[in-house]
């Protein structure tokens, strides 16, 4: 199967790859599996705690070219945008950015997941519930 | 076929699965009118055309996960004898399309029957459980309440599978440098061991819940009522292994590959 030139360049040339300081009061991290391949995914936000705006995002994350090319644009994605926008992300954004095919669907879902559960991280540790009700609708760029 | 019609059904419903079989239909032979065996007839030996049957029933088993690796082999050449289009060459075009219409499925059948965890997803499928879907419907459940998702792992497996799997890329980094780090391989060595003995002892649960699920298919052959609770609580012991599974599988198999490249 081929990837497309998107996938590739991700691929090739990760953005944000590393991590960021685990203990962290503005750090949320976000550890997420695809038990259909085996893949992992770690992600983590840094959060301006007075205006809720991701600052950074690091990801690693351990799989096929799909999954890393998910990941590497969420962290391109949610850094500049509050939490609750971040929350607005779909993995039918990232399939449609990235093209992807059919069998590499679950690879955006991981991505998606990591993110959701990042900011999950990030409230917990902040003494926030969840988000009450839908999260925010945003505009992803693509989605518009 | 039955198998895709099975698909669309719910989880619930398809608990009559493990009641009725969907026998491959005994008619008589198209050509010399005597009763026939399932794909071909036993008169006249000419193929019949395929029929709508899951993989079990092609081959006439119970939906038991239990079987025997030989007879299956056994069953698989000698249908093969019969079905594969060289025998079937010089007949009519109708019968080589089914000829080769049957030993596709036959062949598609035999592999997947043969391997047993082809063999138990496969059984899950028809028992309506999705296995690539769960992790989409959990996310679709997660943005609905706005909870963070529930992963089908323990999230400590997910912990130790990333560890490793830093790890790994390190060993291959120093070798790559051609600076082994002999401290580094022996510990992956060990954890191989342990990922082992834990991926047998998943394999052990795996067979376990086949023996708790050959039996209910029992108990039901026998006229008993097995609950519905009983078949989901087997069912789901059967996926949460598979789910863990295909981690250590992968993580046995990079330690391989970084142990072996030396």
């Amino acid at each position: 199967m081929a990837y497309s030139d998107k996938v590739l360049d991700h691929y090739t040339n990760p953005r944000n790859v590393g991590s960021l300081d685990k203990a962290s009061q503005e750090v949320g991290t976000g550890l997420v599996g695809a038990p259909e391949c085996g893949d992992v995914m770690k992600l983590q936000i840094k959060v301006n705690p007075t205006t809720n705006i991701i600052e950074d995002a690091k990801f690693k994350t351990f799989g096929c070219g799909s999954a890393i090319a998910s990941s590497s644009l969420a962290t391109e994605w949610v850094k500049g945008k509050t939490v609750d926008e971040a929350l607005g992300i779909r993995n039918t954004d990232i399939v449609k950015e990235l093209s992807l095919p059919p069998v590499k669907i679950h690879c955006s879902v991981l991505a998606e997941d990591a993110i959701r559960a990042a900011i999950g991280d990030w409230k917990k540790k902040n003494g926030q519930t969840q988000t009450q009700g839908q999260p925010q609708s945003v505009a992803v760029e693509q989605r518009a | 076929m039955a198998q895709t019609e099975q698909k669309k059904r719910g989880p619930s419903d398809s608990g009559i699965l493990v009641v009725t079989q969907t026998k491959p239909p005994t008619a008589n032979c198209w050509s010399c009118g005597a009763m026939r065996a399932a794909h071909f007839c036993q008169q006249c030996g000419k193929v019949q055309p395929p029929a709508p049957v899951d993989y079990f029933s092609f081959f006439g088993l119970p939906y038991k996960l239990n079987l025997e690796p030989d007879k299956l082999e056994r069953e698989f050449y000698a249908l093969s004898r019969h079905l594969h289009p060289d025998i079937n060459a010089v007949s009519s075009d109708r019968e080589q399309q089914w000829s080769l219409e049957q030993s596709s499925q036959l062949n598609d059948a035999y592999r997947t029957l043969k391997d047993p965890i082809t063999r138990t997803e496969y059984l899950l499928r028809l028992q309506g459980v999705q296995l690539e879907e769960q992790s989409k419907a959990a996310t679709e459940e997660a943005r609905r309440t706005g909870k963070v998702k529930k992963q089908v792992v323990p999230p400590d497996l997910l912990e130790q599978v990333f560890e490793l799997n830093m790890q790994l890329e390190e060993a291959r980094m120093n070798k790559k440098m051609g600076e082994p780090d002999r401290n580094l391989e022996r510990e992956l060595q060990d954890t191989k061991k342990q990922l082992q003995a834990k991926y047998d002892g998943m394999m052990a649960e795996l067979h376990a819940a086949w023996n708790e699920w050959d039996t209910l298919v029992e108990r039901t052959g026998q006229g008993d009522t097995v609950l519905e609770d009983d078949r989901l609580a087997v069912r789901d012991k059967m996926v949460d292994v598979l789910n863990r599974r295909s981690y250590l599988r992968n993580l046995l198999r990079d330690i391989d590959e970084v142990l072996e490249s030396q």
